[in-house]
């Protein structure tokens, strides 16, 4: 057994592992944060997306010893220290952009990163961008609608 | 009496005395509030104290006598505390039982006993204190197969010296039948023009991205079991608990938290719950699931197979009559068979009128993986079939497509509609939704732009599909295919309403949350009953079966618009009527001059507040000595509703589902004569899916079920070897569209509301993934017609198209001559 230490949304975390635990078991089984989702085991879906220094990873294709003083974020580090929604979390909600909501948190982490370190997408650039990331219920097209309106929101927020 | 609220305010109220309420609006879901935090409670996300796991050991032969099972090495490895094998499976347990089949196999188990009949069938079950363990331990079972000859399709499975999936039936084909509706025979003989075509349908499946998953724990202090599943259908998973495992239902109590995707895909889960269940009641330990994407992919899609279909033809296009013989390969899991033979029925002639009608139905065992309801059953098959034959139908004429099936959709004003079978299509307007399809698609500028990019050499093609989205199953349509009442049918569902102790609003569904937004859409309608706001409504989006339940409950067949929202709305307004009568036996006022809302009751005719609802249901719960004689004590209804048009069963007159939305699909694809990659340039659908209740949620799951119907036309195919192996058990193999390949969808609603559900409101869930396939293969083989290409089967892939191109003479003209 190893002791992993780590950094998630800001606060430090420390757990045994074996050598051989994926990092999405040892964030969801040995952390007990149970919002990043596991989909498809192969690194096609996204659902396990998590940020490592502010870019996204699948965490599903990580070991959790990797990830010794790695400082992550994942979906509970989305929102703000009173409960505040972020602008991504908002996005989601207004344009019905998640259905079942298993793919969500792996989408919101990519939303996340990339509204910030992209100019303006166009719808185009976005389902490109987004092609790691599988959902199953919405069709993509009121995922497209939520990124399109993060962006827009997070530069009115810089201006 | 005393009253807190005595000093009166006045609020306003239109006239008929209500708030302007939130139906028909596109109120933010309350569900994403936790779904997007991360805290959505998944069954992956529920431990138990003391969790050990399950693994499974999974055939890797499509056919095979097991011929031993060592599990020394297994038992032997730290960490393992218990093997399960078919051995021990056969001596405590039940078979599995068939419910269409005339006779039941007797030899199909839980867990494999003697034989494994598909690759991916499980075999040995272990449990271990981890998750890794578990997988070790797998790894170190020893099975010694004896390979029987594997009966690969139909075909093989008819041959008389085939070999027998289930010797005890003695065939393979677990059931078949006939019937015949109207004078086919003389529509045949008084056509002009008979088209034939043999029509395919390939295996696929929704692949929810949640796998199955679920935990149980018996307590064997109280001889109860406590299970947790990602399960769509928990009111039979109770009854198959103890049909199987001999768990009494009195001592079963399932929860089903919130579901990551259902699609039908979940209503098969219920073979691993008992299984898990049968594991801990074992070992005493609680004991979790969670199933592996690759496990996912082995079994549960639709099944294979073909139609041949004839239509009798007028030659201004009507149809006269029509012949249609369905061969089903239904895997080996006798649960199901025949029923996606069977629902076809609820769409059977479509959005069309045909009065003559032969069908006959073969629902065939072979070693393909079992199927299971995904998305619309049989009816996306059937859509695409009727779809095509219109389309082949009118090129065999020499008349445009949209004439042909403007010629012969049911006219507006024989609504409602009652077909050759009796399904009765309550409502609709399909020669209007067509119009406006036409015109909301710009159809005639799309032939115009056609005809300019076939100019510059480009292979561009328009495809149209009208297609029935039926909802709410009436059930026991295995009725046709066996003697008796069936255990399922009829149409129903349980719910709980109640006002607690604080004067907050509770309801209990007790149906699965699979993600199609029922907790808001319930809370909308339950707010508008109070005159509340939705967020003020507590809607449990957990099913558990303690609440009480109908034997098939459930979500699935589109049934939530109906008896859901019915079932709800019956146990909100019985609570309503009681806290007025008892406000109107407390302050001496008449009931019918009483209303509540915003947190009061008030009278109508000035909108004075004469109670505040906190104080009513203090006064229910706690002060029963100032409670009124009349009524008894607590808030809290539970009713049952049925749709009563479902019709008793008899095989000149059914009705297999009880509300039927439409759509029209038009959409413009070009084909790249470089890759013979399909790439949709154009979708739009108008949808009449009746009163919708909440436009965010329900656009959503129109434009999602197409793209889910896009995927299965395009891409998505669960391929087999001879020997039955799959080949498709990574996202690398199984194709799904992802954002890259889905089209932007321009999508229009009209509503023609159901007159037999309680808001109009009818089928919503299902309608892209029935109609989407005619539209896409219209459009295909439209845009290859210089080379002749006739579509017949899905999904499109570039390399059939290209097979099917590359010795025409256009092909050639392209290529010059080269390949």
């Amino acid at each position: 057994m190893v002791t992993v230490n780590l950094t998630i949304n800001g606060k430090e975390y420390s757990g045994e592992t074996e050598p051989r635990m994926l990092l999405v078991h040892f964030i969801r089984d040995v952390l007990k944060l149970k919002g990043t989702h596991i989909g498809c085991d192969t690194g096609h879906c996204g659902a396990c997306t998590i940020q490592w220094d502010g870019k996204p990873v699948k965490s599903c294709q990580i070991l959790a010893v990797q990830a010794q003083g790695a400082n992550l974020k994942t979906v509970e580090g989305l929102e703000g220290p009173n409960g505040e929604l972020s602008i991504e979390q908002e996005s989601f909600r207004e344009k019905f952009a998640l259905q079942c909501g298993y793919c969500t948190s792996g989408f919101l982490m990519m939303t996340n990163y990339l509204i910030r370190n992209n100019e303006e997408m166009t719808r185009e650039e976005i389902r490109e961008k987004l092609h790691g990331n599988y959902c199953m219920c919405t069709g993509y097209q009121q995922i497209v609608d939520a990124v399109q309106d993060a962006q827009r929101k997070y530069f009115a927020q810089k201006k | 009496m005393q009253g807190s609220n005595s000093s009166a305010q006045t609020l306003v109220y239109s006239e008929d005395g209500k708030k302007s309420g939130s139906v028909g609006k596109a109120v933010p879901r309350i569900e994403d509030l936790k779904i997007i935090r991360g805290k959505g409670g998944y069954a992956d996300d529920i431990e138990f104290a003391d969790q050990h796991y399950a693994a499974f050991h999974f055939s890797p032969f499509a056919h095979a006598k097991i011929k031993n099972i060592d599990i020394s090495k297994a038992l032997e490895l730290p960490g393992v505390i218990y093997v399960l094998t078919g051995e021990e499976v056969k001596k405590i347990t039940n078979p599995m039982k068939s419910r269409a089949a005339t006779k039941s196999p007797t030899s199909h188990y839980i867990l494999a006993v003697d034989k494994v009949r598909y690759m991916g069938e499980p075999v040995v079950a272990v449990v271990a204190k981890t998750k890794y363990i578990a997988a070790d331990a797998i790894d170190l079972i020893d099975v010694e197969y004896d390979p029987l000859p594997v009966v690969a399709t139909i075909e093989d499975a008819m041959k008389k010296e085939s070999e027998l999936i289930y010797p005890e039936i003695g065939t393979n084909q677990l059931i078949e039948d006939h019937f015949k509706f109207g004078d086919t025979e003389k529509a045949f003989k008084e056509a002009d023009k008979i088209v034939k075509d043999r029509i395919r349908i390939h295996r696929y499946a929704s692949t929810p991205l949640e796998t199955f998953v679920t935990s149980a724990f018996y307590d064997q202090t109280r001889d109860e079991l406590l299970a947790y599943a990602s399960d769509q259908q928990p009111g039979r998973t109770v009854g198959s608990i103890e049909s199987t495992i001999k768990i009494p239902q009195s001592k079963i109590r399932l929860i089903v938290p919130q579901v990551g995707g259902g699609f039908g895909n979940k209503l098969a889960i219920w073979q691993y719950v008992a299984l898990v269940s049968l594991l801990s009641k074992l070992t005493g330990k609680p004991v979790k699931w969670v199933q592996t994407r690759t496990e996912s992919l082995y079994a549960f899609h639709r099944p294979r197979g073909f139609m041949d279909a004839e239509f009798a033809l007028r030659k201004d296009g009507k149809i006269l009559g029509a012949r249609l013989t369905d061969w089903q390969a239904d895997g080996n899991w006798p649960y199901v068979a025949a029923l996606y033979s069977l629902i076809k029925f609820a769409n059977m002639c479509g959005v069309y009128e045909i009065r003559n009608l032969d069908y006959s139905y073969h629902s065939v065992a072979t070693n393909d993986p079992p199927i299971v309801q995904d998305r619309g059953v049989g009816k996306p098959f059937m859509s695409f079939a009727l779809e095509r034959m219109m389309d082949k139908s009118a090129d065999a004429l020499g008349i445009d497509r949209t004439i042909i099936r403007e010629k012969n959709f049911v006219p507006a004003e024989k609504m409602p509609y009652t077909t050759f079978s009796g399904e009765v299509y309550e409502s609709g307007n399909y020669p209007e939704n067509f119009r406006r399809a036409l015109n909301f698609s710009e159809y005639h500028e799309k032939l115009k732009l056609q005809e300019k990019l076939r100019k510059e050499g480009r292979y561009v093609g328009i495809g149209i599909a009208c297609g029935i989205e039926p909802g709410t199953s009436n059930l026991g349509y295995y009725f046709l295919s066996k003697e008796g009442d069936p255990d399922y049918n009829g149409a129903g569902q349980m719910a709980t309403v109640e006002m607690v102790a604080d004067g907050t609003v509770k309801v209990n569904m007790n149906g699965p949350e699979i993600g199609t937004g029922h907790v808001t859409t319930i809370a909308q309608v339950v707010s508008d009953v109070f005159g509340l706001e939705p967020e003020d409504i507590i809607v449990d989006g957990w099913y558990d079966s303690v609440h009480g339940h109908l034997t098939y409950a459930g979500t699935y067949s589109n049934a939530f618009n109906d008896v859901y929202l019915g079932a709800v709305m019956k146990a909100a307004t019985l609570l309503k009527e009681k806290i007025l009568a008892i406000a109107a036996s407390l302050k001496k006022e008449n009931v019918e001059d009483l209303d509540i809302a915003e947190g009061h009751v008030f009278r109508k005719s000035d909108s004075e507040k004469l109670v505040g609802v906190k104080e009513l249901a203090k006064i229910s719960y706690g002060r029963l000595l100032s409670f009124p004689k009349d009524q008894d004590p607590g808030l809290k209804i539970t009713a049952s509703y049925v749709n009563k048009t479902a019709k008793p069963f008899h095989r000149d007159d059914f009705n297999v589902q009880l509300t039927h939305s439409n759509s029209t699909h038009i959409c413009l694809v070009e084909v790249s004569p470089e890759n013979w990659n399909v790439k949709i340039l154009d979708y739009s659908i108008v949808h009449d899916a009746g009163k919708v209740i909440n436009p965010g949620i329900v656009d959503g799951m129109a434009i999602g079920s197409t793209v889910s119907g896009i995927g299965g036309a395009l891409y998505e195919e669960f391929l087999f070897d001879e020997q039955g192996n799959n080949l498709s058990l990574t996202f690398a193999e199984y194709m799904k569209p992802t954002a890259m390949e889905s089209p932007e969808i321009k999508l229009d609603e009209m509503e023609s509301p159901a007159p037999n559900t309680v808001f109009g409101t009818k089928a919503v869930g299902e309608g892209g993934a029935i109609t989407s396939l005619g539209a896409i293969a219209g459009a295909v083989e439209d845009a290859l017609k210089p080379f002749g290409v006739k579509i017949s089967e899905l999904p499109i892939k570039p390399e059939k198209l290209w097979e099917m191109v590359k010795d025409t003479d256009e092909y050639k003209k392209l290529t010059g001559g080269a390949n």
